[in-house]
This record gives structure tokens, sequence and C-alpha cells, in this order.
């Protein structure tokens, strides 16, 4: 029949497709391989060499390419994404805790939570910089005001990650507790919290990555460079092979990142049946 | 101290949800050391009701005495009420050990570690889940769960457990062998059990006394015998499903039906006029004529063996069914034929008439 | 209902009070304030809180803002059709006729595989693409289908639409495969049992029930690309002007005046996008 021949067509359209995501960077990887200093960021790749790579460890002899601006832009990266992934996964199951009674304004607060999603990162950025510079008269930094725009943009994420898990959570559990004289708050930690944990995990991976990778929030809320600033300082000028290392590098990074999340997933899930399977082999 | 004699008492408790009335105006009070059973048809308020006592829902009026001490404003952990779910409601990612345990480790002011230790494996041994407290409780049985439902609770010694259901996940073999065990370990432990269920034998078979909810109020509470043989209104007599109950009026010493005049002797007092008549009270004649004594035409429909008797379906005018119970040891199986119409007759002393 | 309903709503109120605080604190007043300072007067390097419409005066007095507008839109319009176009197939594929879940999961983790590679180094991945000695250029010219390289495709608003489209598509694909994947495949079925052809099936059935995604894909892929700044300064070589470089550049040069007139409309055409597509679905429901 028609699928019969749609079929097909669909699963060589999408291999095209992943082509199409995945061809820029396959190029890029190339590219990072090109000789340097004098190799430019375009083909035909003069010689192979892994010299980008060392430039950005400082590896290399001094050359008309300056180093990447990475060492401290990192460090404030990670230490905000940190931070970042630690409020709003906190805020994001409070706020989704409350969402399992229904409450007075609850649509409202629905929708002033998703908004700090739907909101595009310049306004937040540009509303956060007005704010600290005219009313407060503070300066802005990383910590401070880059930090606070970075929650209102992933506290949403985390609290519709927590909304989704807690739905299907089945509340007779945490009766079960407070009928055995466990008391809400101990129930909550006893309980639903190693219940509900992959979703945790999951608001934790969502919230650091985006952080990490925010710029157009930090941008205007921000004094200091972060990562993704430094990269987008890059833009203005000339570009070298070693950007795209570093974006390989970079990659890497995120996919070892993604390999503790999931092991930490495949854990918490086996952890339970762990000892069960003991007792049936013994 | 001095005790009372109730284990809980319920002060006019009324609940409404919007504009459906689940618990209206109810006072009960439910002795130490007895097993009730609570009955009635779902979505007629029983769950509410125990999750009420329980603490899980706050009554809109109304006061909740549990030992002697006004609970009503005290949360589900205060009031040292156990309660079994119907499904179970175990801790899935704790082991069969650890959720007995529970309670004893997590509550206040937590055991010793020996001392949850001797408890758990006593209660082990109470329900008999011996051998299986290192599992996963993912990993057992059915009817294995119910027990460690039952030891979780039954190790922080409530003096009352709400029992919501709790043979209802089960197959039907197993439901009639937890039902003594329930019976045996109440009796032991010597605790209040309030047991929550949709089935009439159930409630019949367990209930020291027998409480019948109908429509967020309690129609009855009494023994089973009483209840069984004497519903205090129509829907009682329903919800045992073990009576016929027609519709009509009283007029003097007969019952005016569609179905016709029938007779009766003795008459419950009642706001809803009905006539009830047992299954097994029922004879099924051949000939057709009215005759002497209550009876109604009908016309078979099918019949259903059920071991120790056989229960015969009849339908009267206008699609009315009637159900007609035949005890084997009252003699062997009679045959009906489809086609042919019957007289359905009874002693006008089997009826119950409410009016 | 897990608590008892009459302390129900204060414990709720409890628990989402620091996130509603968060939110008014650090977004909606904010928003509030540069919707104030765009009325603002705005001096060489100062602003002062003299309230005045010079600034919007000068918005909609200079053809370059009002150029970059109208060029906001426009690529808009286009991004959002081309991922819809280029997604939805890829999501009618991993969302209806992949049968076997775990393929279907491997095929979205493999879209969603980019994002852990930072959005930047993503749009910058393009240039070495789309150069006059850029990889397409190579490839076209070594299969003899142009004599001469294509210029056209780098720093022109072509490459800025081809950049976010690539990087936005998958914000289309997730929601729509999703709201596939729920589809019960007996419906189907049963339309064709009656004799339905795909293409009749796909319109009064398939469409139909992929709708919710397809418009909290289309919500996620227009608010991000109304904000769009970096793709446009990278891929186009400052050809291509978005209402989210001005801000950038008004910003640069202390223009808060002018730069938040540019927010407020920015916000202004998010609003209306926003709401006229939640018109379509009930994004909550649909959560």
């Amino acid at each position: 029949m028609e699928s019969r021949i749609l079929k097909p067509i669909l699963a060589v359209y999408v291999a095209l497709f992943i082509l199409f995501l995945y061809g820029p960077f396959v190029v890029l990887t190339i590219l990072s391989f090109q000789q340097g200093p004098e190799g430019g960021p375009q083909f035909p790749i003069v010689e192979w060499s892994t010299y980008w790579y060392r430039h950005i460890f400082g590896l290399t002899e001094a050359s008309r390419v300056a180093p990447l601006p990475i060492g401290t832009s990192m460090v404030r990266s990670l230490t905000l994404a940190f931070m970042t992934m630690v409020t709003s996964t906190v805020l994001g199951v409070m706020s989704a805790q409350a969402f399992r009674n229904k409450f007075k304004g609850s649509d409202f607060v629905f929708y002033l939570i998703v908004l700090g999603m739907i909101t595009p990162g310049l306004l937040t950025g540009l509303g956060v910089a007005l704010v600290s510079r005219n009313i407060f008269n503070v300066d802005r930094h990383w910590w401070s005001t880059a930090f606070v725009s970075h929650v209102v943009y992933t506290f949403p994420f985390a609290f519709l990650v927590m909304l989704a898990i807690l739905n299907r959570f089945d509340a007779s559990v945490e009766e079960a507790s407070w009928s055995l004289g466990v008391s809400p708050i101990r129930t909550f930690r006893k309980v639903t919290f190693p219940l509900v944990f992959p979703g945790v995990l999951s608001s934790m991976l969502f919230a650091f990555t985006l952080s990490y990778d925010e710029f157009s929030r930090t941008l205007l809320s921000s004094n200091e460079q972060t990562l993704p600033l430094a990269i987008y300082g890059t833009f203005a000028v000339e570009i070298h092979p070693n950007l795209f290392a570093f974006g390989v590098l970079t990659t890497l990074f995120s996919f070892s990142l993604l390999a503790v999340y999931a092991i930490l997933m495949a854990l918490s899930v086996r952890r339970a049946k762990k000892v069960a399977i003991q007792e049936e082999i013994a | 101290m001095t005790a009372a004699a109730h284990i809980f008492r319920l002060d006019s408790v009324s609940k409404r949800y919007g504009e459906t009335v689940a618990l209206d105006n109810i006072n009960l009070s439910v002795d130490r050391n007895e097993y009730v059973s609570l009955l009635g048809p779902s979505g007629f308020g029983k769950t509410v009701l125990l999750r009420t006592i329980a603490g899980f829902e706050a009554p809109d009026e109304g006061r909740i005495e549990v030992n002697g001490v006004d609970v009503s404003s005290l949360p589900a952990h205060k009031r040292g009420i156990g309660f079994v779910f119907q499904n179970f409601a175990l801790f899935p990612h704790l082991t069969v050990a650890d959720n007995i345990g529970f309670g004893l480790a997590n509550r206040d002011v937590p055991a010793g570690k020996d001392e949850i230790a001797t408890r758990v494996n006593d209660i082990i041994k109470l329900v008999g889940l011996e051998g299986l407290a290192a599992r996963g409780v993912g990993q057992i049985s059915g009817g294995q769960k119910q027990r460690v439902a039952l030891a979780r609770t039954l190790i922080t010694e409530p003096k009352l457990i709400l029992l919501d259901e709790p043979l209802g996940a089960l197959d039907a073999n197993l439901r009639g062998r937890m039902r003594n065990e329930l019976r045996a370990i109440r009796e032991r432990l010597g605790v209040t059990f309030l047991h929550v269920t949709g089935s009439e034998t159930e409630a019949l078979a367990m209930g020291d006394r027998i409480i019948v909810l109908d429509h967020g109020h309690i129609a009855q509470f009494d023994i089973p015998d009483t209840v069984y043989s004497a519903p205090a209104t129509p829907n009682v007599a329903k919800f045992l499903n073990r009576y016929n109950v027609f519709d009509g009026s009283v007029s003097g010493t007969s019952f005016k039906t569609e179905y016709g005049d029938l007779a009766f002797t003795q008459k419950t007092k009642s706001d809803r006029p009905a006539y009830a008549v047992r299954y097994d009270r029922v004879a099924v004649d051949a000939d057709e004529s009215a005759g002497k004594g209550p009876s109604v035409p009908a016309s078979f429909v099918a019949s259903e063996y059920l071991g120790s008797s056989i229960m015969y379906f009849f339908e009267a005018m206008g699609g009315k069914v009637i159900e007609v119970e035949h005890h084997l040891s009252n003699g062997a199986p009679k045959t009906f034929d489809t086609e042919k119409s019957y007289r359905l007759r009874w002693k006008p002393e089997d009826a119950i008439v409410f009016g | 209902m897990a608590v008892p309903a009459k302390t129900s709503s204060s414990t709720a109120w409890l628990l989402i009070a620091p996130g509603v605080l968060w939110m008014t604190l650090f977004l909606v007043i904010p928003i509030a304030m540069i919707v104030y300072v765009s009325f603002w007067t705005q001096t060489t390097f100062k602003i002062e809180p003299t309230l005045t419409l010079a600034s919007w005066q000068q918005f909609f007095g200079s053809d370059t803002y009002l150029t970059s507008l109208w060029t906001t839109v426009r690529i808009w319009l286009i991004v959002l059709a081309a991922t819809l176009v280029i997604g939805y197939p890829t999501a009618l594929y991993v969302g209806l006729f992949v049968k076997s879940k775990t393929l279907s999961t491997i095929l979205l983790v493999v879209c969603v595989i980019p994002f852990w590679t930072s959005f930047l180094i993503r749009v910058l991945a393009w240039r070495p693409m789309l150069g006059k000695e850029g990889a397409i250029n190579i490839v076209l010219q070594y299969f003899g289908i142009v004599d001469h390289p294509i210029e056209a495709l780098l720093f022109t608003e072509l490459s800025v639409i081809i950049g976010m489209t690539q990087i936005y598509c998958v914000f289309m694909v997730g929601p729509i495969a999703f709201m596939l994947g729920r589809i019960d495949p007996n419906i189907i079925e049963a339309s064709r049992d009656l004799g339905a052809g795909f293409w009749r099936i796909f319109r009064k059935i398939i469409f139909p029930l992929s709708l919710p995604g397809v418009v909290v894909g289309a919500i996620f892929v227009s608010v991000m690309v109304l904000g769009e700044f970096a793709t446009a300064s990278a891929l186009s070589g400052r050809k291509v002007n978005l209402l989210g470089n001005i801000i950038v550049t008004q910003v640069g040069s202390l223009k808060w005046a002018l730069a938040s007139v540019v927010g407020v409309i920015l916000t202004i055409i998010m609003g209306i996008v926003v709401s006229l597509f939640l018109r379509v679905v009930d994004l909550r429901r649909e959560l």
C-alpha cells in the first residue's frame, strides 16, 4: 500500500535530515585538525595536525593568533551553571509539589512560570540590566544579575519536568507513610523524593546545560564574560580553527556530562531492584 | 486514665464536593476490639468516610474523636490510625523488611535499630512472610503484598485500622484465605478493624457489626444477622443483593405494585415505600392462576449454578428481573421453560415491607 | 488530594511563593521596567526618568529600524515555515512510522544530541559549510553541478535562514513526534480498512491530532527566532539586522531608551504571536 512506498521514502528523508543536523559539525571537526598557525578556518586542509588543540591549552609557541580567553570564563560558567541548577531545581520541585493541590490562582501562576521560558533571553537580560542599573544602582555580575536571569529561564523547565513526574505519582504511598505516623516533611524526604528522583535528575540536567550554554541573558546582565560570551566575543574578529577545536572539546565534555547523567539514572533505577535480584539468585 | 468504651466516634460529620454530598451528618461510634464492615455501593461515600477518619480529608463540619481524644484538627500522622490501601501503596523503592519497619524507623521518635529488627521479625512471622524480608516489593505476589501492607500497619500498633477494600485487588481464591487471616490476626491483636467493602458477602462474613452507607448517611449499623434478615431500608435490602425489591404503595395489609397487590404481615417504618422478599423465599409455580397469598407472574429467562444453590432469573412485566434462589440441600434443581409463564409465590410473613 | 482540603491552599501558596516571588522580581518587574524606560529621556551617555516619546519617534522615524522590524518578521515567518516543512516529515517518521519504541527513542536522541554542543559553535559551524571555499561549494563543484562557487551562500539573509532552520527545527520535530506517538494506531488501521488513502487519513486524522505539537513547536521556534541576534551577527556579515541586533548595539552604546523601545516592540510581537497560537491549543492541558 501507500505506506509501503512512503515509509522508505521517509526513512531516506530522515537520513538526509540527520545529515543536515550533523553536517556542519562534521565539517567543523574536520577543520579543527587544520594545520597551524597559518591554516585558516576553511578548506582545503593544508596538512592534518593537532596544532589547534594544543593551541587551546597554551602548548604551542606564541603566534599572531591569540589564545582563546577561556580559563576564567569557563570556571565562571561552570559555577554559574551549578548555582542555577540547584536553585531552579529546588524552585521547580517546590512549585510542582504545590501544583498537586488545586489552589486559587494556579492557572495564573502556571503561565507566570512558563513565561520565563518563552520570554526571549534578550528581553530578560535587558530588563534585569535596567532594573539593576536604574532602580538599585548595582553593578551587574555573573553571580548576581546574570544568575537570577538564568534561573528565570531554567526554573520553568525544571518545573514542567517535575510537574509531569508528579502527575504520574501515586499519592497513596504518601498517605500510607502519614498513616504510619511519619510526618509530611519526613515523608517527602523518605518516600516522595526518592521516587521522583529520576525527574529531579532530569531537571538538574536541563538547568545545567541551559545555563552553561546561555548567552543572550548573560550578555546584557553580566559585566564579566562567561564561556559563551567569550566565544561570542570572537565573532567580531577573525576566527581561527582553534574555535573549532574548542567546539569539539566542549561537545566531548557535554557528552561526558550526559554519560554521568545516564549512569546516575541507570543506578537509581537499578538500586531498588538490585537487592531483590540478589535474593532471587541466593 | 479511663478509656472510653468506643475507639472512635463521629459527631455530625459532613462533607461535600461541590454539589455532591459525600457524607451527610454522620454520627457513629465503634467499640474497641471489634471488626466492623462498612458496606455500600461504590460512590456512596465509603472511601470518603474512611479517608476523613484517617485525616487524609478534612470534614466540612463535625467532630472526630479517636481514643477519647478530639482529632478533628490533627494531621494524619498524629492520629495513630492505621490505613490499608486497596492498591497496597507499598513503598516501591524499599524491601519488604524496610517497608514493614518504615513507621518505626521514621516517626518523630524513631525506634532503635535492634528493636526495629526484632519487631519486624516478629510481625513477619505473624503474617507469614518468612524468607521474603530482603525482597523488593515488586518481586512478591499480590497476597504477599497484602500481608506487607498489613504488617507495615500492625507494627506501629494502632488501636484502629482502616482497611479500604483490602481484598479488592486479590483473586477469588486468595480473597477467601485472606478473609480468615484478617479475622484471626485482628482477634490476636485486639485492635479494631473498620473494613470497607463493596461486597455484601464479604461484609456479612467478616464484620462483627456492619455499617451500611447509603448516599452519605448511615442506613443501618447492626450485627450481620439483623442486617441480613431485617434490612432497615429498601436500599439496604437492595445492597445486600439478596432481596427482590418492588416499588409501590402501602394500602392496608397489602402493597400495591404494578404486578398486583402483594400481601404482608409486618411493616417497617421508612420514607420510601417498598416491598422486599428474599431470593430464597420465593417459590416457582407452573400454575399461572393468582391463587392465595402474594405472587407475581413472570417468565423464565436463565439460570446460574452456584455450587450449593442455583439462581433462577425471571422477568416480570416491564422487564423487572426477579431472582429466585434454590438451595440444593432442599432438593434437585428444577428446569423451567423459557417459552412458558410461571407464577412466583411466597408467604406473606416472609415479606419485608417499608412504608 | 494529598493534603486535607482546608490547609491545602495555604500550603500550596507557601510552596509556590518563592517561585512566584522570583518570577515577579526578576521577570515581571524587569519587563515592566523596559516599558517604563522606553519613555525616558536619552542624552548621549545617560538616561533620565523624564517621560518623553523621543525614542519612540526615533524608532518609527528611521528607515533602518523599520527595515529591521520588517526583516525580523520576514525571517521569522520563513524560518517558521521552513522548520515546519522540514521537520514534519521527520516527526511523521519518528512518531508514527517507526513501530519500535527503541528506534524512535534513538532517533529522537540523535536529533537532540547537537544541543550538547554550544549554540554559538553550532552557528559558527555553518561558516566552513557555506563559505566560498566551503564544504557545500566543494561538493557542488566536484559533481560539476556548478562551475563557479556560489557566493550567495554565506554572509547573506539566506545563510541566516539556513542556520536558524537547522538549529531550531528540532524544536518542531520533538513536540510533533510526541503528539504523533500518542495516536492510537488502531484509529489509522480502522480508517485504512474503510478504504481511506494515506493522504485522506493524513488530512482527516493525523494532522489534526498532531496540531497541538505543531503549535507548541511553533511557539518554541517563534520565541527563539524573534529574540535572535547571534546567528545574524555570525552568518550575515552584519548585512542582516534583526530587532535583537539593534538591542545589543544600542545597549553597547548605552542607548538604553532606544533599546527599551525595541524591547517593547519585540514583547508586543511576541505577545500577539504566542496568544494567537494559544488560541488554537490549551498549552496547559497538553502538558
